[in-house]
């Protein structure tokens, strides 16, 4: 009985993929985690439709009061005609849904549920999981948002002008906008391992993130200095400029370097993510397990 | 019962209000935190308003001070969703669901008036009271005079408003607990009631008509603004009165009716 | 020729614990309102001592019951051993690793069962989940298959696997919970109350499974429980906690006779029942039949005294049950300073 570990060196080569398919293994997991992801999101497909029909709610109340000012002012508002103003906001739609990442407030869950500890007995760092779910709920999202997205054309009547750059940036744009809330709201929801009342500062962000990321109003409408703020945050990185690359006409070296802002505030969310992980987990480690 | 004491309803809310306050008097940061809330609401509230206004001087007619009302309005009555009937629908919708609602039945009060006053959030007050203090202010800013006749009819305005919300709520807390989930319906009505901040005059006629009778925003805070503001004919406030009346008995045999279910579905 | 890739020895055992410590600082409330003012700037703590100056080693293969009352120190012991928990001081080693460095060769060697935990997806079947536990732990495709399906047959799965983990019963989601948890065939075993809950034949069920994967497998078991029954039939070997310390370490038939200082003498008299109170201490008098606690030692001329003076039909002698002398030894330690 004794000699299990001695006599069975061979369990440990047979079990696991070797080194050499380190590509493949990661390339493996996440798509089996987007099959997962896809087999939860169709399974609750009407409830989640009722919830993104829902969530059109906002960007039409946006919309209507902008094109009403931009109407009464003459056809135009900042530079916006309704029509552009239109189109801004049913890309809005999509990039909001993009938007989706684990909720902060759900650390509390994790902590106080035990499923932190699953996650920690796992060989795997775990925002692998987050970001490979919801990416895989995204592929979904994306196409139920067409109809949507279709309903909102006939209505709203959007001034659309797109050449295939746009297009080819705004599809890679996207990913990087979730990428980067992804770590954004990771960094922020690790607050709950300090306190349960992470409420007010999550709420501080949320309206920091609804003025200055374009969600409200698109940037231009913005003054000067709230517009400068915004450039050297990262949530505009996260949802104005998605939609402007789709259609704000940009000339191809904003649209370039928008990829490359995005670049940055991931490689930033990595080093945050890494470095607050490992203080909160010291912390989660000393007092809970 | 409701019939013969019409006050109930409020001894009822106001008892279940005074043992909510003796509970969370207890958790004070909860206060603070509350007001912090109120407080960052109250300024997204403004800077989206000076957003408006720094490219334009009015919204279809609507002056900022007048919109000032509107948003004040808006957060009063939010208050009270919040404080009373948000929370009390949330609990039934529970109750319903896990089936224990029987212990609401049980007591010898009406019981559609016990299940809409039992829970109450009094830490949402801040909010009422930020709305109250935002309105005051802009009424003030308006210059005129608002006569004590004005003020009466925006009290009248409020009240019919405020039951409409009610009536809407309960209807769709018995109607929908088997469709969807109740977070989700929170959700949903939180995001449709931001249209509420500004007056629903300025959407398009089909999305006016659908946040005037689906979603009765309009009676909610756009025809109090509008006593407010001296816009209301009297003809809006008969129908305001005329809905509210109309949805109250509609809501009332919607209740009944879905009572019946609930104790076939139990026994 | 290449060396095998395990950390351990040998000679090594597959788990080192020395002087290992946990002390929680646990914050003292005092009533009122200064008070409470007064925490807010400085709070006032408590220290607990969760493990307190433990120390064993579990040779490799062994199946070892870890047993103690509520708070004794036995789950945070686990979590510790697992790199769940850092310790205070002290040192652990878990084949050959420091478990709180959490080190992926380390985790994928090991695996933790809780009693609710759930790592497997509510709304999915359950094979698709170990389809991304085959994902996580990499494991070579074939060999998961093979090991996945052996156990599936092994706790007569087959149907379950198929259902979404949501409509499954509380002991068919343990069962298709353990075989998750082992899909990557750990060497060690955490197991935190597996069986709590349960009824008696789903216990009985997966008792034998984990017996089964400890013999095919070689696998080092440390197992906590609140069913002696477990405990009994797995562990040859226990140790016993109580406040953070070790009260006892080694074979569980030898518990008794360590804490236990009595036996049972059960008599059954030819002419009815008598008064027995003068040889033992009279637990219970049933059908004729008389049952004594006497001391251990006292045991063989106890008996030896009764067959001479009375007319005995039938005479046994009995540890008393395990569970009694669990009980004892934890009322013992209590008493212990």
């Amino acid at each position: 009985m004794a000699n299990g570990l001695a006599s069975r060196p061979e369990l440990d080569r047979d079990r696991f993929v070797p080194r050499a398919g380190l590509v493949r293994g990661w390339v493996d997991l996440y798509l089996t985690m987007f099959r997962v992801a896809i087999l939860n999101n169709i399974q609750y497909r009407v409830a989640n439709y009722f919830y993104m029909i829902g969530m059109i709610a906002e960007p039409v109340i946006y919309l209507v009061v902008w094109s009403t000012i931009a109407r009464q002012e003459g056809g135009e508002v900042g530079g916006l005609t309704p029509g552009q103003l239109a189109a801004y906001y049913i890309v809005w739609t999509l990039v909001r849904q993009m938007n989706i990442v684990f909720t902060v407030y759900g650390w509390d869950e994790r902590i106080r549920e035990g499923e932190l500890s699953a996650m920690l007995l796992q060989p795997l760092f775990p925002i692998h999981r987050d970001i490979a779910f919801l990416a895989g709920w995204k592929l979904v999202t994306i196409v139920m948002w067409l109809p949507i997205a279709a309903v909102l054309t006939l209505i709203f009547s959007p001034a659309l002008d797109v050449r295939p750059i746009d297009v080819a940036v705004f599809a890679v744009a996207i990913w990087g906008a979730y990428l980067v809330r992804t770590m954004l709201y990771w960094i922020l929801g690790m607050a709950s391992f300090w306190t349960t009342r992470g409420g007010p500062i999550f709420q501080l962000m949320f309206t920091a993130e609804l003025l200055l990321s374009g969600r409200l109003v698109p940037l231009s409408l913005l003054p000067d200095w709230a517009q400068r703020l915004a450039d050297v945050l990262p949530f505009k990185w996260t949802f104005g400029y998605p939609i402007d690359a789709l259609i704000g006409q940009l000339p191809t070296g904003e649209l370039v370097g928008g990829l490359a802002m995005q670049l940055l505030w991931i490689v930033v969310g990595v080093i945050g993510v890494r470095v607050v992980w490992r203080v909160a987990i010291r912390r989660y480690s000393a007092v809970n397990g | 019962m409701a019939g013969r004491e019409p006050l109930r309803p409020f001894v009822l809310a106001a008892r279940f209000f005074r043992i909510g306050a003796l509970n969370e008097l207890q958790y004070r940061a909860n206060f603070a935190i509350q007001v912090f809330q109120s407080a960052i609401a109250l300024g997204t509230g403004l800077a989206v308003l000076a957003l408006v206004f720094s490219q334009t001087t009015a919204l279809n007619g609507w002056s900022e001070p007048e919109l000032l009302v509107v948003m004040g309005v808006h957060i009063l009555m939010g208050g009270l969703i919040g404080m009373v009937i948000q929370p009390n629908m949330v609990r039934l919708m529970e109750d319903i669901r896990r089936g224990s609602l029987d212990f609401v039945l049980t007591k010898p009060d009406d019981a559609q008036v016990l299940v809409s006053v039992r829970d109450i959030q009094v830490w949402q007050a801040v909010d009422g009271l930020t709305g109250a203090i935002v309105i005051v202010f802009a009424v003030a800013q308006l210059g005129g005079a608002v006569g004590l006749g004005q003020a009466l009819l925006f009290g009248l305005a409020f009240v019919l408003g405020g039951l409409t919300i009610y009536c809407f709520w309960l209807i769709l807390t018995v109607g929908a607990f088997w469709v969807v989930r109740i977070d989700q319906i929170v959700e949903l009505f939180e995001g449709v009631y931001q249209s509420g901040r500004w007056p629903v005059t300025i959407y398009p006629g089909w999305l006016q008509v659908s946040l005037t009778f689906l979603v009765p925003i309009a009676f909610a805070v756009t025809v109090p603004a509008q006593a407010l503001t001296g816009r209301l004919t009297l003809g809006t406030l008969a129908l305001a009165a005329g809905f509210a009346i109309g949805l109250m008995a509609f809501t009332r045999w919607w209740w009944r009716f879905g009572l019946r279910r609930y104790s076939g579905a139990s026994a | 020729m290449i060396s095998p890739q395990t950390s351990a020895t040998s000679s090594e055992p597959a788990i080192r614990v020395a002087g290992l410590r946990k002390t929680f600082n646990v914050p003292v409330r005092e009533p009122g309102l200064r008070a409470a003012v007064r925490s807010l700037v400085h709070r006032e703590t408590r220290e607990v001592r969760a493990v307190d100056d433990i120390g064993f080693e579990i040779g490799a293969g062994e199946v070892v019951g870890f047993l103690g009352p509520n708070g004794a120190g036995k789950t945070t012991t686990l979590k510790m051993l697992s790199g769940l928990l850092y310790p205070t001081s002290g040192q652990a080693f878990v084949l050959g690793h420091v478990p709180s460095k959490r080190e992926a060769a380390f985790l994928r060697r090991i695996t933790m069962v809780m009693g609710n935990r759930n790592q497997l997806q509510w709304d999915l079947p359950a094979l698709d989940s170990y389809e991304l536990i085959r994902a996580i732990y990499r494991l070579e495709p074939a060999a998961f298959r093979t090991t996945r399906d052996d156990f599936i047959e092994l706790l007569d799965l087959a149907d379950l696997v198929h259902k979404p983990v949501r409509n499954l019963s509380l002991g068919e989601r343990m069962k298709v919970e353990i075989v998750g948890a082992l899909l990557h065939r750990p060497q060690i075993l955490f197991l935190d109350e597996p069986t709590i809950g349960l009824d008696v034949t789903m216990q009985k069920r997966i008792r034998s499974f984990i017996a089964e994967y400890n013999q095919r497998y070689g696998a080092t078991v440390l197992l906590t429980s609140h069913y002696m029954a477990d405990v009994q039939a797995l562990c040859r070997r226990v140790v016993v906690i109580h406040h953070g310390k070790i009260l006892y370490d080694g074979e569980l038939a030898q518990l008794g006779a360590r804490f236990n200082a009595t036996k049972t003498i059960g008599v059954t008299l030819v002419d009815g029942e008598a008064d027995l109170s003068a040889y033992g201490e009279v637990i219970s008098v049933e059908d004729g039949r008389v049952t004594l606690r006497v001391s251990r030692a006292a045991a063989p001329e106890v008996a030896a005294r009764l067959l001479r003076d009375l007319a005995v039909a039938d005479l046994t002698i009995e540890d008393p049950p395990i569970e009694d002398v669990i009980e004892r030894v934890f009322a013992s330690g209590s008493e212990a300073p």
